[in-house]
């Protein structure tokens, strides 16, 4: 099996790659995935058969898409995109998976690098202030009326307790709030998870870095976005926390059992869904999308922290630090698309993907309108990050869709036998980038060598027009959970 | 205590290899607490788990999520566990020590327990688990 399906691929384009229907049995569509030479190397039979078993859910339409950052993972591949038809489709935990809306923010400073001193009393301060890694508690204790309200308003809750500015909702997507949520889907259990949580921003490859803007590569897009050389911003990656967790865990069990009820035939019983109008298929949309707004709060709660500290220390005021945008890269979302011609309401999966709205869509903020949305891609620890932009590209090919970091090479326990995390931190203090974790291990799992680098794929969707290069970022100091 | 890790890209993806599937339990459910928290210490708290579930593998997902709850939210560390499974229902006392944020950061966090690959399957030395945990 593992070998037939590399050898079922076929080549398109340059950068196009298609898996036939027919290679897994009840494939339903043909997959895309976009893939230089070089990155194609390292894809694993394992991400290709995933991408393959996504083509046989009901309901899907088109293709089932992978985005350069493709590999292995469970249910959909990471980097895995799919449709599915309003009334005949289906939604999938598998295709969110368990950190519901993890995601990035980029927020920019009136600093520049002269203005940066004290660089690693500044990581440090941040270190301490933001609540990272295993058993890492919240800043704010909230009751469970103050958590239902926070899943109800998303990253409106946290502005109306004095934890950010208006301005930062409308350059949230979904303003930061799903108007789906519903709290009661959401499981007394995940409820007890997420109450100490809010404001942590946990372990793995979530992290805050400060970053510097290197490279300006459309002067126009960047001027819109507030951006220019040599300034300095903050990127936070981090999602749901225990909160979504708990709801992925819960709704998956009442998706096995929905699956079979409606008749449903799974390659992968990560893929346990249920029609999108069933009741199954409702509360667990419901639930997700209640857990996406905490994850909306709990990035606010961080960026509220991070410019606090750097108020204090350079003297800035609060408002002059702008939230750029704020991106979701595990989520499933009602939208509408153009469709051979018509627009049709569907639901669109991005599991390790981001949506790259382009200029003119719905949902974008006055201020982006005309160019598209801000796209925001986090580099592998001590690698670029990449701010990018929608484009209408995106949406007539991939759903408004595109990648969502550089993606993993090497799995976790290959990193660590094979890359020394003391090393790596000294190596990267040594290019002047400060590291800070909680264990050298951590930092040996997330290393630059363990993940494709992120020029490559950014230069693939920039080269395919699925998003457009806007600028790059370089590391200055980053902490880590 | 018998695992290995496998091979897998994103997530951590485990064998463990058990005489009984009683033990089988016990040893997956103190890996998943190594992974999270590196090592840990012999405690005196003590938690009990009661479940049922359809089959062995849904019982297994059930008792891992059940751990991983009790552990995150009552700041649990567990590093012991005996596991009686009768049928389709299980038992099971954890003991540990109350978690330490100066010893127990050596690990890094599981989100979940996945159904992606899920196995277990009766060899001939014992009861061989295949898991994937996403961190």
């Amino acid at each position: 099996m593992v070998d037939t399906m590399l050898e079922q691929v076929t080549r398109l384009g340059e950068f196009e790659w298609e898996v036939p229907t027919g290679t897994v049995p009840g494939m339903r569509v043909p997959c895309r995935f976009f893939l230089s030479d070089s990155l194609y190397k390292s894809l694993e039979s394992g991400a290709v058969q995933q991408l393959a078993n996504v083509a046989t859910l009901p309901g899907i339409i088109r293709y089932s898409l992978g985005m350069p950052d493709i590999h292995w993972g469970y249910g959909f591949p990471i980097g895995g995109v799919a449709a599915f038809e309003r009334d005949t489709g289906v939604i999938s935990p598998g295709g969110v998976g368990f950190d519901i809306n993890c995601g990035v923010r980029l927020l920019s400073t009136p600093l520049t690098t002269g203005d940066l001193g004290h660089r690693r009393e500044l990581i440090e301060n941040l270190y301490q202030a933001v609540p990272t890694g295993v058993g890492a508690k919240g800043p704010v204790r909230l009751s469970l009326g103050d958590l239902e309200d926070m899943m109800i308003q998303g990253a409106g809750w946290p502005v109306r307790q004095g934890y950010g500015l208006a301005e930062d909702l409308d350059h949230c997507e979904e303003q930061g709030c799903m108007a789906q949520a519903e709290s009661q889907a959401v499981s007394a259990k995940a409820k007890q998870r997420g109450m100490p949580q809010s404001g942590t921003l946990g372990a793995g490859n979530h992290f805050l870095e400060v970053q510097v803007v290197k490279e300006i590569y459309d002067p126009g897009a960047a001027k819109v976005f507030g951006i220019y050389p040599g300034q300095i911003c903050v990127m936070i990656h981090c999602g749901s926390r225990g909160l979504g967790h708990q709801t992925c865990t819960d709704h998956l069990k009442v998706l096995e059992g929905a699956t079979k009820r409606y008749n449903i035939v799974l390659p992968d019983r990560q893929l346990a869904c249920a029609p999108l109008s069933s009741p199954e298929g409702t509360a667990y949309f419901g639930a997700m999308a209640a857990s996406a707004n905490y994850a909306w709060a709990n990035r606010q709660m961080i960026m509220h922290t991070t410019r606090t500290v750097l108020g204090k220390m350079y003297g800035i005021d609060y408002d002059s630090m702008h939230l750029v945008y704020d991106v979701a890269h595990n989520v499933a979302k009602m939208e509408e698309h153009i469709i051979e011609g018509k627009r049709i309401a569907v639901c669109v999966h991005r599991k390790g993907a981001t949506r790259a709205f382009g200029p003119g869509s719905p949902d974008l903020p006055s201020g982006y309108a005309k160019i598209g949305q801000p796209v925001i891609i986090p580099g592998s620890m001590g690698s670029s990050s990449y701010l990018l932009r929608g484009t209408t590209t995106a949406m007539e090919s991939t759903f408004g869709s595109t990648c969502h970091g550089a993606g993993r090479i090497l799995s976790r326990s290959a990193a660590k036998k094979t890359i020394n995390g003391a090393k790596v931190k000294n190596s990267l203090s040594r290019e002047g980038i400060i590291v800070r974790a909680p264990n050298d291990a951590a930092i040996a799992e997330e290393a630059p060598g363990a993940y494709k680098p992120s020029a490559e794929v950014v230069r693939i969707v920039d080269a395919l027009g699925i998003s457009n290069l806007v600028a790059r970022l370089e590391p200055l100091g980053v902490i880590k959970g | 205590m018998s695992y290995e890790e496998l091979d897998h890209t994103a997530d951590i993806r485990l064998r463990v290899i058990s005489p009984t599937p009683d033990s089988l339990f016990a040893e997956t459910a103190l890996a998943m607490m190594k992974i999270i928290y590196g090592e840990s210490r012999p405690g005196v708290v003590e938690r009990t788990i009661e479940l049922e579930a359809g089959n062995t593998e849904n019982l297994l997902l059930d008792f891992l999520s059940d751990v991983l709850f009790l552990s995150e939210v009552e700041y649990l560390v567990f590093s012991s566990a005996t596991v009686h499974i009768t049928g389709n229902s299980l038992r099971a006392l954890l003991t540990g020590e109350p978690f330490d944020p100066e010893r127990h950061r050596g690990g890094t966090e599981i989100k979940g327990i996945s159904y992606s690959g899920l196995r277990i399957v009766k060899g001939d030395e014992g009861y061989v688990l295949d898991i994937l945990f996403d961190v």
